[in-house]
């Protein structure tokens, strides 16, 4: 069985491999763009079943097979590098994460590629791709720290290549430039921590035992690795490079980024933190909650600030980063205090809100894609009425929309309940601390809920309804069939996930069983597929199925009722109420900015808003135009890494002068000094 | 059986009681300013009127105008059912919690709000942006005021947090419920987009939310909607008094007899709160809208300093 | 609770009134509105005494918390609010203007403090959650709270009322942790209070007078 399935997991890791080649035989001999178009759709086909085959292994590995599959182990006459892969459940759990995006994303892509009809090399594109998805396959299931750490370091240049990869563009080759900063940073402080942990342990193997490391180093080691993997997840204040990264990439990118690239970070915590060093301090926690909460809500205030499609879903993914560690932390704290049952509940509501973020960002930055390949514009502000033209389109963009602001029947209200249940949980006498945070961070998880919705009614609102507010937006087609399809499935999984919500957490139970050591299953009942039984934690259940037959009966009977009392429905088309001026066009509309205008100014203190009026014209009272503009002043970037960067600089310069002379002979003496230095270290230490 | 029962009931009851609620607090605004008013029935009649009119529909909008009435009114409804009137007929389990109400009435504000932006009027925008804020601010202090209850009980279900109230005694005179309870009732204020916070008496500019959201709708969807927010007003009432002033203590006996009794003295909880809200209601002045996030943060605070007391007390559940 | 008995449960009741009332004074700008809110504190206060009063009098036969109740309601409740809506009467200034902070931050301040006093409280050696139940921390937050009162008001009677709300704050502490006080002691504070009272009275008609304003501020042009 396990060896079957190993093969299987195999078989799709070599289709990667081979659409790679392929995408790289095409990119190599630059045929013309119509066999280029088909090699492109022949990998994106290969991938496709790839991650068909890979999604399946995994969730078989889950549910059937006990002992972590040993997928590949080669060791080379070199110390330490040896390439090391395992399939354990959590690892399995995230590959099937990924499979599932994957499958969508490679479906959509074949529609969605054909926008860079001759002007792009989509050979180049296809390579980074399935590198990018291999890299990412490699992190998840290495088995020891350098192995991890070179994938770790490949995904992260891969995805920087696909960032920058429509570099015409100014904006997008600067947006690569901060992404590759901050995550190199990132990889640094992982690097001293996997170092540091060899340095106890003697061995990279992740299944290595830590408790030789002293208190201290653990506490550094958990602190090097909240930052790096924070920022490789866009937690607060580390978000900087998400809202200029994910606009720039292609759609299909940035939903492969924004759905599981920054859930290799959660991977990462999970695995790093809770599996191999063990949560010692409950304050670990506390930092995780805490980070959360504040990621969430500035997230979620920052996402309903933002007008260019894709910032406003990278700025939301900062926030659902949040929520998973709300989820995550209160299971550090739980397992830091041996309360196995809360912490794996906990564990299992930040790790479906993994999974379920996955699909709907993904879904989400699938349909951004579809809009700018309709209408060639991210900026909510020329859009509008697109539910005529893309019907399709706009149903599954309101699915995703529902599902992440956590409505019932969809699967974001699922794991947001479960984070609920798990604050409730938490929440015994005597911790008085930690029962404050826990009561704000479910304070703090209804704002974030109310205000997702907000701003996802303004971006489904102004760009799919009303009347269309540019040339672009009014003759805007439909996407093709294929990047329709992409998005369907996702839509059709989240609203699955939502009414069977069981099947999953079933999954995840097994998933956290194995890492926490704790199982919820005593706490669920009810069947595997039956919908009748609804989703219980302790007292507490939920049956979303049953609310949406309750919902579809009363529609029907007020409906039935209607049609009784009242007779035949008659309509009647008029113009909308205009106050008798006749001139609503769609300028007169409320605009995104309006509408968010309200919270702006609620919540001044924290946007800092600037607004500008320009008149134009030979006087102030004759203008010809008025230019209008408002921004919202992005505290971290301004205060926060605007005076660490200046003073970089600052030191830069000076040491331009003073050390970086240019003189061979100074360089000279360096080495000299150093090669010194070194020799009376080794002689005293 | 007992499901059936319950589902009878609860369905009968809102639906019956929900446009009598708004009559009587229309009531009570007429007789204060010394006007006779419409009779306290007059909402049937306006509901049915309305179902029998032609529906005037804007050429702008799409399915989602058409979908949404109904959304909200089922919505709404959902949400009663999950909200019991009288624990003397509960089923074994109730599908769903206080999360899960308000999430259903989210989907609910969320297709109300779109719908009003789907007609591409101005009215509609603004009614949308307004609730859009008012809800964001208004809901960590209904999640907080719920889960201070329901930390009591040990339980997030509806039912088990009125069968608890049960046992307290008296509520308004316990230090945690009666917080929760003037948190809950600045939350009924707003949710119902009663006078401090909106004004459903006009369709002004300057006070509308509520009914500038559904200024373009006529007809079936009118009748809908409206019936759809005296439900909801329904629900955040019958959640008010069912914490705060529980009845089925008073009568031990479970059978039809005790039912029946139960739901009277219901009956007459809901009509006293309806008249402190008239009476609220004439009594306050239409704050501006930037003033309303003070209120909200007015009801987090009462509703977190009954969550302090609830910790303070040591975490007693009883 | 059912175990618990009624009056216990209303003192606590009557705790967290009290805690809210001086929110709500926190909360408010208009002079007679502090002037009606400490009115409504203090008789909630001695609501409190005349339950405790009763309780002592039928298990013990002690009725000296009976008399603190009376004086309560003679001078807190009618005395000293009475004599300050007469100053209030006699100066220009009746609505505050400017604060330290804005409301809503001092009020979420005011709840930073309540948690803030649980938190230390708990910390404390010899008070056991017993003594913390009888809702000692809602008493040490209205000290605390008074004070808040008293640095973010500028004008004179805003000092009155928070020194006055402080004061209510150490009584209750005291009647609810020690569940009595020497009567003695309750004297002694009474008197001291009245004379404070009446000072400032004074003072703040002469500052009003002088300066033709009571803003506090003012008095720095009085150093040389």
């Amino acid at each position: 069985m396990e060896q079957y399935l190993r093969n299987l997991f195999l078989m799709s890791v070599l289709l990667y491999v081979l659409g790679a080649a392929a995408s790289a035989l095409i990119y190599f001999f630059k045929k013309p763009y119509k066999t280029s178009m088909t090699g492109s759709v022949m990998v994106n086909a290969v991938c496709i079943v790839a991650s068909g085959l890979g999604g399946a292994a995994s969730a078989a590995k889950i549910l059937l097979a006990v002992n972590s599959l040993k997928l590949i182990n080669l060791s080379s006459t070199i110390p330490f590098i040896s390439l090391e892969m395992n399939l354990d459940n959590l690892s399995a759990y995230f590959v099937l994460a990924l499979s599932v995006l994957v499958f969508c994303v490679s479906l959509y892509s074949i529609g969605y590629l054909s926008h860079y009809n001759g002007k792009r090399n989509i050979g180049l594109f296809n390579l980074l791709y399935t590198l990018f998805i291999l890299a990412m396959i490699g992190v998840l299931t290495s088995a020891n720290t350098v192995c991890f750490y070179i994938f770790w370091e490949a995904m992260s240049l891969l995805s920087y290549f696909l960032v920058v990869f429509e570099s015409e563009k100014e904006e997008n080759t600067k947006a690569g430039t901060v992404y590759i900063v901050m995550t190199h940073i990132a990889t640094a402080l992982l690097l001293i921590g996997f170092i540091i942990i060899y340095s106890y342990t003697k061995s990279f193997a992740l299944s290595a035992n830590t408790a030789a490391i002293p208190g201290m180093a653990k506490n550094i080691v958990f602190i090097l690795f909240l930052i790096g993997f924070g920022t490789k997840a866009g937690i607060i204040p580390l978000h900087i490079w998400l809202p200029h990264a994910h606009p720039a990439a292609p759609s299909n990118v940035s939903a492969l980024m924004s759905g599981i690239m920054i859930k290799t970070a959660i991977y990462g915590l999970v695995r790093f933190v809770l599996c191999y060093l063990g949560v010692q301090n409950t304050w670990w926690g506390v930092v995780i909650l805490i980070l959360g909460i504040l990621s969430a809500v500035l997230g979620v205030a920052y996402t309903s600030m933002e007008h260019n499609v894709k910032r406003l879903l990278a700025f939301c993914s900062v926030e659902n980063i949040g929520i998973i560690l709300i989820g995550l932390g209160v299971s550090f704290i739980a397992f830091a205090l041996h309360h196995q049952i809360i912490g794996s509940l906990a564990l299992t509501a930040a790790l479906l809100h993994t999974f379920n973020h996955t699909l709907f960002k993904g879904g989400l930055f699938l349909g951004a894609g579809a809009i700018q390949y309709a209408t060639h514009t991210k900026n909510i502000e020329d859009l509008g009425g697109l539910i005529k033209t893309m019907p399709l389109t706009a149903l599954f963009f309101l699915c995703f929309s529902l599902a992440i602001s956590a409505i019932v029947p969809f699967n974001g209200f699922i794991s947001e309940w479960l984070t609920y249940q798990s604050l409730f949980a938490s929440i015994l006498p005597g911790h008085i601390g930690l029962n404050f945070l826990a009561v704000l961070a479910a304070a703090a998880l209804a704002l974030t809920g109310a205000m997702a919705a907000a701003a996802f009614v303004k971006l489904f609102g102004i760009s799919f309804l009303g009347l269309p507010r540019s040339e672009q937006a009014a003759k805007a087609q439909d996407v093709p069939a294929t990047m329709m399809i992409g998005m369907g499935i996702l839509a059709a999984l989240c609203l699955g996930i939502g009414l069977f919500p069981l099947t999953m957490i079933k999954l995840l139970d097994k998933v956290v069983f194995s890492v926490g050591g704790g199982s919820i299953s005593g706490q669920l009942r009810g069947g595997f597929l039956l919908a009748y039984y609804p989703l219980t934690i302790s007292v507490n259940s939920i049956s979303p199925l049953t609310f949406m037959l309750a919902l579809g009966v009363i529609i029907l009977l007020a409906f039935i009722v209607i049609r009784i009392v009242g007779g035949k429905y008659i309509e009647r088309r008029y113009g909308t109420w205009d106050c008798g001026f006749e001139a609503l066009n769609s300028r007169t509309q409320y605009s995104a900015t309006g509408f968010s205008k309200p919270i702006k100014i609620v919540f001044r203190a924290l946007f800092r808003p600037i607004r500008k009026t320009i008149v134009e014209g030979d006087s102030q009272y004759h203008p010809e135009a008025i230019i209008y503009s408002t921004t919202v002043t992005s505290i971290f970037e301004d205060y926060l890494y605007e005076p660490v960067y200046r003073a970089l600089l600052r030191f830069s310069r000076r040491t331009k002068f003073r050390v970086q002379t240019g003189s061979i002979h100074n360089y000279l003496f360096y080495i000299f000094a150093l090669v010194l230095l070194l020799m009376l270290y080794n002689r005293f230490a | 059986m007992n499901n059936i029962v319950y589902l009878l009931v609860q369905l009968l009851v809102i639906l019956l009681v929900a446009p009598f609620v708004n009559g009587l607090i229309k009531k009570v605004k007429a007789l204060s300013q010394k006007r006779k008013g419409a009779s306290v029935f007059q909402m049937y009649f306006d509901l049915y009127k309305l179902v029998k009119k032609k529906t005037v529909v804007s050429n702008v909008s799409s399915w989602i105008f058409h979908v949404t009435p109904y959304i909200v009114f089922a919505t709404a409804m959902a949400a009663a059912l999950l909200v019991p009137v009288s624990t003397k007929i509960l089923p074994p389990q109730i599908p769903g919690d206080f999360i899960m109400v308000v999430s259903i009435l989210a989907l609910g504000r969320f297709f109300l709000m779109i719908a009003a932006l789907d007609t591409a009027s101005t009215f509609g925008g603004m009614g949308s942006s307004r609730e859009a804020m008012i809800s964001a601010l208004i809901e960590p202090s209904i999640l907080i005021s719920m889960f201070t209850v329901a930390l009591i009980s040990r339980s997030t279900s509806l039912p088990q947090i009125m069968e608890t109230v049960q046992k307290v005694g008296i509520p308004l005179a316990h230090p945690v419920y009666i917080m929760v309870g003037l948190a809950l009732l600045i939350i009924i204020l707003a949710e119902t987009c009663r006078i401090p916070v909106d004004d459903p008496a006009t369709h002004l500019e300057l006070t509308m939310v509520h009914e500038a959201m559904i200024l373009e709708y006529s007809g079936r969807h009118l009748a809908l909607l409206e019936y759809g927010a005296a439900v909801k007003q329904l629900v955040f009432m019958t959640l008010f008094v069912n914490i705060l002033i529980p009845q089925d203590q008073l009568i031990g006996v479970i059978g039809l007899g005790a039912l029946i009794l139960s739901l009277l003295i219901y009956l007459l909880k809901v009509i006293l709160l309806a008249l402190v809200m008239g009476i609220i209601e004439v009594n306050t002045v239409k704050l501006k809208l930037f003033s309303i996030p003070n209120l909200a943060a007015l009801s987090f605070i009462l509703a977190f300093l009954g969550v302090l007391q609830f910790l303070i007390l040591g975490g007693k559940h009883v | 609770m059912s175990n618990l008995a009624v009056n216990s449960n209303l003192l606590e009741t009557l705790s967290v009134l009290i805690l809210l009332s001086s929110f709500v004074l926190m909360a408010s700008k208009r002079i007679n509105s502090y002037i009606k809110t400490f009115r409504i504190q203090s008789f909630l206060i001695a609501l409190a005494a005349g339950i405790m009063g009763l309780r002592s009098l039928i298990s013990e036969g002690r009725w000296d918390f009976l008399v603190v109740c009376l004086l309560i309601m003679i001078f807190k409740v009618l005395y000293i609010p009475n004599m300050l809506s007469k100053t209030y009467k006699n100066v220009s200034y009746k609505v505050e203007k400017d604060f330290i902070l804005n409301i809503p931050i001092l009020v979420l301040l005011c709840c930073g403090l309540v948690v803030f006093s649980y938190f230390t409280l708990t910390g404390v050696d010899g008070l056991s959650q017993d003594v913390l139940n009888l809702q000692l921390v809602n008493a040490v937050s209205v000290i605390w709270i008074g004070l808040l009162f008293m640095i973010s008001r500028k004008k004179a009677i805003g000092q009155i009322i928070g020194f006055l709300v402080i004061e209510n704050g150490l009584y209750i502490t005291a009647m609810y942790s020690t569940q009595e006080m020497p009567f003695i002691v309750d004297l002694g504070i009474f008197i001291d209070l009245l004379t404070f009272v009446l000072i400032m009275g004074v003072m703040t008609f002469r500052i009003n007078e002088k300066f033709e304003s009571i803003d506090t501020d003012q008095l720095n042009n009085l150093k040389g």
